[in-house]
Formats: C-alpha cells, structure tokens, sequence
C-alpha cells in the first residue's frame, strides 16, 4: 500500500466497532435535535460527518444503501418530507466515494477543507428538494452547518480511528 | 473449486458491484420515488408507521434525563418560590371560581335558550392529556411529537390545547407517537373569528416575517381589524370547538395598492415551549356527512369517431 510519508500503519477495522458508531451517530443526531438545538438550521448534523467518515475508510462496507436508510430514519425523526435526507445522504455518499482515494493522502486538517464542498453540497440538495416542495428557505444561518461539520471533521477522525491506532499486541504472534 | 480456475470471472479482490455512479442512480431515483410517493399519493405512511415504532425506544430513552431535570427543577425550584406561587395561584383560583359558578349558570341557560330555539346542542369536548417529546428538527415546517399514538386513543385531525390557547391539530398519527402541525406552521390554516367584532377569517402561519407568527389573512384593507384584537375559533371548520383562543393582532398594516390588509397576530399557546397538552376530540367526527353533490348531467355526444 502507498502512503504519504509518516502516516502510522493502522490496524484493521472492527466492523462492529463501525456499525456500533453508525447507530451511536443516529442517535446522538435524534438526541441533540431533541434536547439541544431544536429546529435550528445551522446545527451540525453528527451522522452526515460519521457516514462519509466510514465511506471515505471503509469504502466497501459503507456505501450508499447504508446512507439511504440513515437517511429515511433521519426523515421519520423530522417529522420531513420522506426522501430528503435520504437524497441528501446517498449524494453525500457518493461525493465521498469519488474522493476517498485522494482524501487519504492528507492530514486531518487538509481534509477537512476537502470535506467542507462535500457537506455543502448536501445542504444544497436539501434546500432544492424542499424548494421543490413548495417549502421556504431555511435563512442565512444554515450556511454554518457545513462549516460547522468541517470544523468537527478532524475530532471526529481522531476519535472513530483511535482504535485502529492501539499498539499491536506483540503476545499474539509471537513464536514462543 | 473447479468453477474459480476455470472461469472468466474476476477474482473476489476486484470485485465491487456495480460502479459508483450506477449506485447513486439507482438510490437517487429510489430516493426520488420515495419523495414522490410521499408527497403526492400519501402511500408512504405504513413505513412511516414502521420506522417511527422503531425509532420510538430511542426517543423514549432520550426524554428520560430531560423529564428527570425537570422534576428536580420543578423540586428545588418549588421551594424558593413557594411562597409567590401560591400567593398568585389563589388569586387565579378566586378569579376562575366566581367565573366557573358563573359559567354553570349561563351552560344551564345556553342549553334552556337553545332547546327554547330547537338549536343543535352544544357537544362537551373530551380531553386526553399528553407531553410534547420534542420539536421536529426541520427548519421549513413547525411540528411537535406527542407521547400518546393511536393505541392510547388520539384520532387523527384531533385538535390540541395548551392552558392558553389552540396550539394546532394532529396530522399523522402513528401508534405510539402523533405528529401535531402547530398553527404556526406554513401549511396551516385555522378559521378564526374576531372576538370583538365578530367578523369571522381564516388565520395562516407565517414563519416568514417573524419566528413564529400567523398571518390573517382576505381582510379587506378597510376592514375593522385593531392591534390587541382577540382571535378566537370559529367552529366552522368541523375540527375546532368553538371559542377557544388563539391569537393576538400584533400589527395591520394597511395599503393604498392591495385590496387586502396584511394583518399579522402572534399565537396564544406556547408554540415554541409547551410541554402539556390538551388533545380534544374532533368536533366534525359526529356530525352529519355532507351532502353528496348532485352529479352534473353531460350532454350526449355523437358521432364518435370510428
């Protein structure tokens, strides 16, 4: 495998450790939505950042059937059209797909500005199909959500590739 | 293992399904139909139903710290401000008693007047109380989850109460949760009637202009509209009891080109902060359906072609 130079060799993914943070991400979107920020247009949506996350690291097994029933729950949670945020995901899904490969070429910081189009332009699929619905604008506010989802990009990152980072157990192989 | 030397077919590590863009196709238009099916022929609602039973254990955990909070506030919160509280409270218990003793005067009246008339009896509302479990989060429509569903007996259309005035309507009922669209929201509107002139309109939410407004709306501009008029129901809808409050007119604003006055009012019923509710049962259920409309007679047309 080719890696930019001082990258740390991780340890393979534990897959339930991946569908564990999916289902930690969905609720902590319900519950912040819930409790913290109601219906403000310009709270940073935890599962979009956690989805591409998995599909930008674990590009074959989270994909977009994945983000298209995140999605319809999301909708179900928001009272919301059924299929916008399901659009919106798989979008954003696909987005990450197309850059996977080059994202893992940077540091955290450098993806970060890389993720922030990506983010945006999910918010702008959801600002159309709710045009298109006849809704109204969201206001100016809901141009920090993308940013806001950039800036949690690298805290997330740190803390979904932790436990790739543990030492190896030397125990495990050793011959004796 | 014959069939993996022999055949054509790429070894698994090349393997990946079909391309990105199909999949993003595929899902998109899956997405879309979705929408459509949801928008447009409402057949969407048995999934709904699924995934919101599925989501309901999720919501039903998340209220438990915030229902705790709010009990030891309520606790310790009780203690200092006792003694205010229950100062004011008698006072609101004096005022609302001589007006209850009144009120089973002018009820037995009522009724007298109108068995004296052979008018339609006046029908009791029945109240089922709930907890609002949280705010919808999208930002184009103003919604509320309520705690009690369709086992618990909510009938969908149902209007919904605070202690202060109509706070909106149940929409989508699902078993264990409902959806209420507040009178506040854009797609909603509620026939209203102004208390001090009598003059009946219908009031539209407006998240335009303020944060959570309402708009009346097809006054003409010289119409007797005044700021600080009460709007009250005006059950003409078959939905609404009569005479329950709704909103204040903040501002008219009156112009010289429209036929009609722009009139915004705030609503009465905490919109943004109610936690109990009132659900009354529907008042149109139990009255009579309405007349078929007879149906137009077409003229005959010949000579279809051949």
């Amino acid at each position: 495998m080719i890696m930019r130079p001082g990258q740390r060799l991780l340890m393979p993914v534990n897959p339930g450790f991946v569908w564990l943070t999916l289902v930690l991400a969905l609720l902590a979107h319900m519950l912040l939505s819930m409790l913290m920020w109601g219906r403000a247009a310009w709270a940073p949506d935890l599962l979009s950042i956690v989805l591409v996350f998995w599909t930008v690291h674990q590009t074959r097994r989270v994909g977009m059937a994945v983000a298209f029933v995140a999605g319809l729950l999301v909708d179900v949670h928001h009272a919301g059209l059924l299929g916008q945020h399901a659009l919106a995901y798989v979008v954003l899904s696909y987005l990450a797909i197309m850059v996977h490969r080059r994202l893992r070429w940077f540091g955290v910081t450098e993806q970060a500005l890389q993720v922030f189009p990506l983010f945006a332009l999910a918010h702008v699929v959801e600002v159309l199909v709710s045009l298109v619905v006849g809704g109204g604008l969201p206001g100016w506010w809901a141009l920090l959500a993308p940013v806001a989802e950039a800036l949690l990009w690298p805290l997330v990152s740190l803390l979904l590739l932790a436990p790739q980072r543990r030492a190896p157990d030397p125990d495990e192989n050793r011959p004796l | 293992m014959a069939r993996a030397t022999l055949g054509r077919e790429p070894p698994a590590f090349f393997r990946q399904g079909p391309s990105a863009f199909s999949r993003l196709l595929v899902f998109s238009a899956l997405a879309l139909l979705v929408m459509v099916a949801d928008a447009r022929f409402h057949v969407m609602q048995p999934l709904r139903t699924a995934l919101s039973v599925l989501l309901y254990p999720v919501q039903w955990v998340a209220m438990r710290p915030l229902l705790l909070a709010d009990s030891a506030r309520s606790t310790l919160g009780a203690v200092a401000g006792n003694e205010t509280a229950l100062k004011s409270l008698r006072q609101q218990l004096s005022t609302q008693s001589q007006r209850a003793n009144l009120t089973e005067q002018l009820l037995l009246e009522n009724r007298r007047l109108r068995e004296l008339l052979a008018l339609q009896q006046r029908m009791e509302p029945t109240a089922l109380a709930a907890q609002v479990l949280y705010d919808a989060a999208d930002p184009y429509t103003r919604k509320v989850i309520l705690d009690k569903g369709e086992v618990q007996g909510l009938r969908l259309g149902a209007p919904v109460v605070d202690e202060l005035g109509v706070l909106g309507q149940v929409t989508r009922l699902f078993p264990l949760v409902s959806e209420v669209t507040l009178v506040t929201d854009r797609d909603h509107a509620i026939p209203v009637q102004n208390a001090r002139t009598g003059a009946r309109g219908v009031a539209y939410g407006d998240t335009s202009s303020h944060a959570d407004a309402l708009e009346l709306r097809f006054m003409a501009a010289n119409a007797d509209v005044a700021v600080g008029d009460l709007l009250t129901t005006s059950g003409v809808d078959g939905v609404y009891p009569p005479g329950l409050p709704v909103a204040r007119i903040e501002k008219v604003e009156r112009r010289t080109d429209a036929v009609f006055a722009r009139i915004y009012c705030v609503p009465l019923a905490l919109v943004a902060g109610a936690s109990q509710v009132l659900v009354l049962a529907p008042v149109g259920v139990d009255a009579p359906a309405r007349p078929e409309p007879t149906p137009e007679i077409k003229p005959a047309r010949n000579g279809g072609r051949r």
